[in-house]
């Protein structure tokens, strides 16, 4: 029995260790788990879109995609995967009396094997090397990223002990007993240590053999208390993650009376976004991306997940390892399987998170698009804001017009709607509105419909922009109509400001109103990707499903399909940087049709900034944060943005966001760089850049729809 | 404490769409409504009373029957119950009517303080809180800026804005108070305030249950509007231009010529 362990004094002893040890990390599993039943359950995603599920798995926990922003990390990482996950089948042959070596020895005389072994030898010194460098780096080079406490190099410790001493073990054992077949680093070594003497070389051994055991038995009960746990949680939270667009935060029903509107406390976080908190690295990389964090603020999205962890865990105070079993609870009112209520119902705010955090955020989502274990920050952060507006009225003071602007005249700048068609004044041409292409019947020759925003409709910077894509359409002879007076803001604002309330009313007027004209059928373009993303990805929640565009999409089709045609001077020696809006690029994946509307006028030299494409910095305008001021930290986001732009040397920073647009525009101006300056640089949104290169136009004879491409009536 | 506050339906200014129909009267329809300006003031003021002092806040309106609507907003923020005088025989009704109904109709409620706007931002007559208070011979404060109650001695205390600062003015209770942007901005309502408000109870009495003597018959009231015209446009202002210096000595003389500096 226990052959292949023949040289292993006490062998079978390894079982209730081991074993015993597997036992405690599964009991602490288990009392984790008894507060993630607590808490809200999540709605059932585990068997839903199986087959993206499997690919997230490849692409998050296997390839570790994510990671590759930082290639040497990424390297070091799969040093560490790729070792602890081939080393494992060493660890099992060890704790299973050989079971795998029993199997795979057999076939082709051992060679399986053999090849395992020398596999394991490889990995053994990766993962040694890896370890190595991990704490180089957080001893040496101290990334800012990192935070390096006792429980850090207690793991990495950890793994150097793990691993090394199952490897020299093996040397020895080598050197005692002679070549193993396949284990040729192990050894090599074994043919330098033979010369010890087979009674020194044989108490070595045994010694680091029982050592590599006691070792494992112990790491395997310290893994699940610590930020090492992710290396089990991952693949579970990577299965479970949100599967809906990016930029559709969670659905709300907000008629239930009884109901908490958004998160307040432990327990009204679904559960799996407490797990969330289990499978946190703690690597850093949502805080080092998160532009509040960047410029001085408090926010700091690792430290919120890290916090809800730490409730969870305190959550547990009182709950014994081993429950007493149900007849002893029952006989004697020893209930010790349920976490205390009050600490199920602690704040979120104030534990996890502080209040001005939460107000700090753009919802940028660049937090979430760094975790490379797809933790989703933002929708927890929202929540948290819910429960402030619809419970407690609890916002910063300068929301509050914003909010009676949007409930009362239905736009965040309290404009009086009778304004929304000002931006048409002079144009050269007539702007429809729906309601007059229908009044006419003549819905069916609709192309689209252009959804203006309220940024365009009411602030004069942006109204050039509105007048800018009119021009575009009209020039491209596009059969288009505006809404006008019937259109209010999209709600993406109060959604994001946490006033669930505003926002579905808000939504279900437009979606009323678009399908009062038939919108359904028909393509929406707007220059808003505020709009863009929550009449594309949320209006959807409450019925309305519309086919959206963002204009640069649109317009890069035009200019494509030389409906519009860009004029031969073009922009000589016009160097652009294009700034990447975050619900345009990162939540929508809109990236590059920008980017070819300006690399198809002649002469455009475009440059990119630092943060550029998915990883785009924010401009400070999302997330409601267009209305708030900006006084925490040491600098303001669009200030810091700014920087990246000016350095690029760029004579014009190019928009697609009229958010972004006045944020950059006063950065500019900040940074002694406006339009009224020496050296100005200019900030133009492609659709302007667009008009300002297009060529004189044959005049259009009709600017409806050719015949083919007519819609059906409704 | 009991406080009750007069809470007017208007047209929320920042629409900029109210608008008279063909007879002349509010068209309740081009516009959406809020509740006036200075009344939501004076209800934030009694909201934080009765959090500091314990009671209830109520509100009292004069309105067609959809001034329900607008009432709701008013609960939403706080207030408990409210009372809506409703009745055909007072569309358009005049100052001096208003000044009796709602006299009437918070006579009959049991308050130790009332609360209206200093003036309302639609009809902005400036006279119905003070009339209420002649109306029932009770001490009038008036432009408040801040209202402090001494419950003990049954007083309370006003500061009332003046041209050169506050007044303090001292009166027993019950009292009526006007009251003014000064006393602070009005809560945003939380959706549990919206939705605790669908349930909170609005009394509706009509003319007959306050007494019908208080209206004239067949509408006809005394003043009448008689023509509507909307403000000459500004003419285009005067801009200064020139070094930083001369910009300067430009402005300094244009108001020194009419006296302002």
């Amino acid at each position: 029995m226990f052959e292949s362990f023949a040289h292993v004094p006490a062998y079978p002893l390894v079982f209730p260790i081991f074993w015993g040890a597997f036992a405690v990390f599964l009991l602490v599993v288990m009392r984790h788990a008894r507060v993630w039943v607590e808490v809200t359950p999540t709605e059932p995603r585990a068997l839903r879109n199986v087959a993206r599920r499997v690919g997230g798995l490849i692409e998050y926990s296997l390839l570790q995609v994510r990671m590759f922003t930082e290639p040497n990390v990424a390297v070091m990482h799969f040093g560490l995967f790729l070792g602890s996950t081939i080393l494992l089948i060493g660890n099992i042959n060890f704790v299973t009396g050989g079971l795998p070596e029993f199997i795979l020895g057999y076939p082709l005389n051992g060679a399986i094997w053999a090849f395992l072994l020398g596999l394991q030898n490889v990995m053994a010194v990766a993962a040694l090397v890896a370890t190595a460098y991990a704490t180089y780096r957080r001893i040496v080079v101290k990334p800012k990223r990192l935070i390096s406490t006792k429980v850090h190099y207690q793991t990495l410790a950890f793994i150097a002990l793990v691993v090394s001493t199952e490897f020299v073990a093996q040397w020895f054992e080598a050197a005692a007993f002679g070549s193993i077949n396949g284990a040729f680093v192990s050894n090599f070594f074994g043919g330098l240590l033979a010369g010890l003497g087979h009674d020194a070389t044989n108490a070595a051994f045994v010694v680091l053999w029982w050592a590599h055991v006691f070792v494992l038995a112990a790491f395997l009960i310290f893994i699940p208390h610590n930020k090492h746990f992710h290396v089990y949680t991952t693949f579970v939270n990577v299965w479970l993650r949100k599967l809906a667009p990016r930029g559709q935060l969670p659905a709300m029903d907000l008629e239930r009376e009884d109901a908490t509107f958004g998160l307040r406390t432990l327990a009204d976080l679904p559960w799996k976004d407490v797990f969330d908190g289990f499978t946190c690295t703690e690597c850093g990389r949502c805080t080092s991306q998160c532009p509040a964090n960047r410029t001085g603020k408090t926010l700091d999205p690792r430290a919120l997940i890290m916090g809800i962890r730490r409730m969870s865990e305190a959550a547990e105070a009182g709950i014994d390892l081993v429950p007493n079993g149900p007849i002893v609870q029952e006989t004697y009112g020893l209930v010790d399987s349920k976490p205390k209520q009050e600490l199920l119902l602690a704040p979120i705010v104030g534990n996890a998170i502080s209040y001005d955090s939460v107000w700090d955020c753009v919802t940028c989502g660049a937090c979430v698009e760094a975790c490379p274990v797809t933790i989703e920050h933002v929708d927890k952060i929202v929540g948290l804001r819910r429960n402030l507006v619809l419970e407690d009225s609890k916002f910063p003071n300068e929301l509050t017009p914003a909010f009676r602007g949007m409930e009362s005249v239905g736009n965040p700048w309290g404009q009086p709607p009778s304004a929304r068609l000002d931006w048409t004044k002079g144009l050269p041409f007539e702007v429809r509105t729906a309601e007059a292409v229908k009044r006419a019947g003549q819905l069916d020759q609709l192309e689209v419909l252009y959804w203006v925003g309220c940024a365009a409709a009411f602030d004069d910077r942006n109204r050039r922009v509105a007048r800018a894509v009119a021009t575009c359409l009209d020039a491209a002879g596009i059969s288009f109509a505006v809404l006008g007076q019937e259109e209010t803001c999209s709600g993406d604002p109060a959604r994001r400001m946490g006033n669930e309330y505003v926002f579905q009313m808000l939504a279900t007027q437009n979606i009323e109103t678009l399908n009062k004209y038939g919108i359904a059928e028909r393509t929406i373009i707007t220059a808003c990707p505020h709009c863009f993303n929550t009449i594309g990805n949320e209006y959807s929640q409450l019925g309305g499903k519309f086919h959206i565009r963002h204009h640069s999409e649109f317009l890069a089709e035009l200019v494509r399909k030389g409906r519009l045609r860009i004029g031969a001077d073009g922009m000589p020696q016009r160097t652009i940087t294009y700034h990447d809006s975050c619900y345009l690029a990162r939540y929508n994946g809109v990236m590059e049709p920008p980017r070819d509307i300006l690399g198809a006028i002649p002469g455009v030299k475009l440059v990119e900034m630092t943060d550029n494409h998915r990883q785009t910095m924010c401009c400070g305008g999302g997330g409601g944060r267009m209305w708030m001021d900006e006084n925490r930290g040491n600098t303001r986001i669009n200030a810091a943005r700014t920087e990246q732009a000016l350095a690029t040397d760029a004579g014009t920073v190019a928009t697609a966001c009229p958010f972004c647009m006045v944020m950059l525009r006063d950065g500019i101006a900040e940074a002694g760089r406006g339009a009224d300056t020496a050296d100005p640089i200019i900030s133009a949104d492609i659709s302007e850049l667009l008009a300002d290169a297009l060529a004189p136009a044959p005049a259009i004879p009709d600017r409806d729809a050719p015949e083919g491409r007519r819609l059906t009536v409704l | 404490m009991r406080i009750l506050v007069m809470t007017k339906p208007v047209p929320d200014p920042a629409a900029n769409a109210e608008r008279l129909g063909p007879d002349l009267r509010l068209d309740r329809a081009a516009s959406p409504t809020v509740v006036n300006g200075n009344d939501e003031y004076g209800l934030e003021a009694a909201l934080q009373l009765v959090e500091a002092h314990g009671g209830e806040v109520a509100i009292l309106t004069m309105a067609p029957a959809s001034g329900v609507e607008t009432m709701r907003k008013a609960l939403a923020m706080g207030a408990l119950r409210g009372v809506l005088v409703s009745d055909d025989a007072l569309a358009g009704a005049d100052i001096p009517t208003t000044i009796r109904v709602l006299a009437a109709a918070a006579a009959i409620q049991e308050w130790d303080l009332l609360l209206g706007g200093l003036d309302t931002s639609d009809g902005a007559g400036g006279a119905v809180t003070a009339g209420v208070a002649a109306r029932l011979g009770l001490p009038l404060l008036s432009a408040a800026a801040h209202i402090e109650p001494d419950e003990a001695a049954r007083t309370v205390r006003v500061k009332r804005l003046s041209a050169k600062g506050y007044d303090l003015l001292e009166a027993p209770m019950p009292a009526v108070v006007s009251c003014t942007q000064a006393l602070g901005t009005p809560r945003y309502p939380s959706l549990k305030g919206i939705m605790a408000a669908r349930t909170r109870q609005i009394t509706t009495l009509s003319l007959a249950d306050l007494g019908a003597d208080l209206a004239p018959a067949d509408r006809q009231w005394p003043s009448r509007v008689l023509a509507v015209e909307p403000p000459p446009s500004r003419a285009a202002g005067r801009t200064v231009t020139g070094d930083p210096a001369s910009q300067a000595r430009e402005i300094a003389d244009y108001l020194a010529d009419r006296r302002i500096i």
